[in-house]
């Protein structure tokens, strides 16, 4: 079943007189449980198109479904709720809130709803993320590593269908970052969750299903992994 | 979380409700201060306001009072006033047996009605011996029991008077007064009214005036109860002059919570793109920022409540005598005023920056 299906995505900036198109006509489908990477030199569109996928940001052309909803037009207000229910971010500079703590940074995106649990799910997140003795520090005293897997948690706090990683394994050892793939594996084979990850990194290609190449704003070969 | 915050950035937070802090104090203080200035002056006042004089017009050639114009003035004074008609006669008095000076002398029907004694007590009725005030008392050193020679006759003293306002023409500090039915004269040398009010008074001289003074000028009626009202609405301009004036500084802490505020979400600018990212509306973000400015103006608003009171407290003990007076309407309602201005104004200006952190775009807060 696709969560996700975009066709033709234009993104054009406008900037003193010249125009850009960071995306020039993008297809992109997304299956559940699927784990993509995006790969492409730097400028190439990549985190535009995250955003754009992740209902961050508006295309200037092309439509996007998600899980069969057209929300191509939709208003600020109705694609924040909707981020919320379906979508989980893990950004390029992880963005964790200084003053709170591993737990606490967790929960922060439904913090304003309280759901029972809440904290427990935190805990048994942070703790998967093998961050069980870390749970109560704060960002200025965890590793860039455990900030990252920090991140990761946040983005699965709201059971999300789909998790959308800037870089994710930017800052980890070959080791670390093994193990927060496996995890994003787990993650999409267990929970049928989709993910999309950006990338420079091979390692990561090891474990996804299929690869998408960016050159300036177009979708270059694709290649179906063998994992 | 707005908590977390504000305790991140101690400093600033701090400093933008020193703002606040100030500003409360200034206005509190400033209001209690004009308060107790009036209430000192209306304390020096007394009841001078209540109080109305009549006198004989010399000019006029009256030289007295009759029984007929005391009535009339009781028939025309409200019924809960208080008429008394006051003899004067020039005396030899010698207080000390040897020196005998002239003085006036008073000879009043009821002193009970006008005075209050210090020392000893005001019989009623008023027949025989002598009340003094207290400065003749002190100068003379004269307590009830001591005997003072007044036309060479010796008459004890009764009691020493409490003193009395210091404007009043009632006033009996310096005063030697007699039963008034020592005086062999028929007619009254003034005759004081007391109304219950300043307002009162003011139509009691004026149907004084009517019908005393109705075919000829025969009388001068003295009454300051419209000039003590006079007095008593200046004083509130002045006040809500002091007031504005604090306000002036209230203003600049406002503008220094809108920095503060400013910075926080130009520093914050990335935490509340991910805020927005993970799903937070734009109310809601304008919400966890209403909440800081709502706190840092709480927070100032009790710390220069508490601080004011102390400055009350001070001002009250020099001005008035008596740090206790702070606790009293006028001030609550300043305190309350200042303490709610303060809050508001930091609310107010919260308003702008909340509202600018909550309408950026996430994407542009979020790249790099
Ligand atoms: N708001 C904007 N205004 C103008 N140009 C923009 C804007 N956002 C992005 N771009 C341009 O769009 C292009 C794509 O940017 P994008 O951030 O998607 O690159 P990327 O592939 O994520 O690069 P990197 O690997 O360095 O993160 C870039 O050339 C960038 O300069
Ligand atoms: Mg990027």
């Amino acid at each position: 079943m696709k969560v996700v299906d975009a066709d033709d995505l234009v993104k054009r900036y406008r900037t003193g007189g010249q125009t850009l198109d960071a995306l020039a006509g993008v297809d992109f489908d997304l299956d559940a449980g699927e784990f993509v990477s995006i790969m492409g030199p730097s400028g190439s569109g990549k985190t535009t198109l995250l955003n754009i996928l992740g209902l961050l940001d508006t295309p200037t052309e092309g439509r996007i479904r998600l899980d069969g909803q057209d929300v191509t037009g939709l208003s600020d207000r109705k694609r924040t709720a909707l981020r919320k229910r379906t979508i989980g971010f893990v950004f390029q500079h992880f963005y964790l809130l200084p003053t709170l703590t591993a737990v606490e940074n967790v929960e922060v995106p439904l913090l304003l709803d309280q759901p029972p649990g809440l904290t427990k799910r935190a805990r048994s997140l942070l703790e998967r993320m093998g961050l069980g003795d870390r749970l109560d520090h704060r960002p200025d005293e965890l590793s860039g590593g455990q900030k990252q897997r920090v991140a990761i948690a946040r983005s699965l706090i709201n059971e999300p269908k789909i998790v959308l990683a800037d870089e994710p394994t930017g800052n980890l050892d070959s080791e670390t970052g093994r193990q927060i793939l496996d995890e994003f594996q787990r993650i999409a084979d267990e929970d049928d969750v989709a993910i999309v990850a950006v990338t420079h990194d091979d390692l990561v290609n090891e474990y996804v299903d299929r690869t998408v190449h960016l050159v300036d704003g177009t979708i270059g070969r694709e290649r179906k992994s063998g994992g | 979380m707005a908590r977390r915050n504000l305790t991140r950035t101690k400093m600033r937070s701090l400093l933008a409700s020193l703002g606040i802090v100030i500003g409360v104090i200034a206005i509190a203080s400033l209001g209690m201060f004009g308060v107790a200035l009036q209430y000192s002056f209306t304390q020096n006042l007394g009841d001078i306001g209540n109080q109305i004089t009549v006198s004989p017009n010399t000019a006029e050639n009256v030289t007295e009072l009759t029984e007929r114009d005391v009535r009339d003035i009781q028939r025309v004074a409200s019924p809960t006033a208080t008429v008394a008609p006051v003899k004067q006669r020039v005396e030899p008095v010698s207080f000390d047996r040897r020196t005998t000076g002239r003085q006036l002398v008073y000879g009043v029907e009821n002193p009970a009605e006008l005075y209050e004694a210090r020392e000893g007590r005001i019989t009623e009725p008023f027949r025989t011996g002598a009340l003094v005030g207290a400065n003749i008392a002190e100068e003379h050193d004269l307590h009830p029991g001591s005997t003072i020679t007044v036309n060479e006759s010796t008459v004890r003293v009764r009691a020493v008077l409490a003193e009395g306002d210091a404007f009043s023409s009632l006033n009996p500090d310096n005063r030697v007064l007699l039963p008034a039915s020592s005086f062999q004269e028929r007619g009254y040398s003034q005759v004081y009214v007391i109304e219950s009010s300043g307002s009162r008074a003011n139509e009691t001289a004026m149907a004084i005036r009517n019908s005393l003074n109705d075919r000829q000028e025969r009388v001068n009626v003295m009454e300051l109860g419209s000039i003590v009202d006079t007095i008593e609405q200046q004083f509130q301009i002045i006040n809500t002059v002091l007031v504005g004036i604090a306000s002036i500084s209230l203003l600049v802490a406002g503008i220094s919570i809108l920095n503060v505020m400013l910075m926080s979400t130009v520093e914050r600018r990335e935490e509340i793109g991910v805020l927005r990212a993970v799903g937070y509306q734009k109310r809601d973000v304008l919400k966890v920022m209403l909440m800081e400015a709502t706190l840092l103006g709480v927070l100032g608003g009790v710390a220069g409540v508490v601080l004011s009171l102390g400055a009350g407290l001070a001002i009250n003990h020099y001005t008035v005598g008596d740090a206790t007076a702070v606790f009293r309407m006028a001030n609550a309602w300043y305190l309350g005023a200042a303490f709610s201005f303060g809050v508001v104004t930091s609310i107010v200006s919260g308003l702008y920056p909340a509202w600018k952190a909550a309408s950026e775009e996430p994407v542009e807060a979020l790249r790099g």
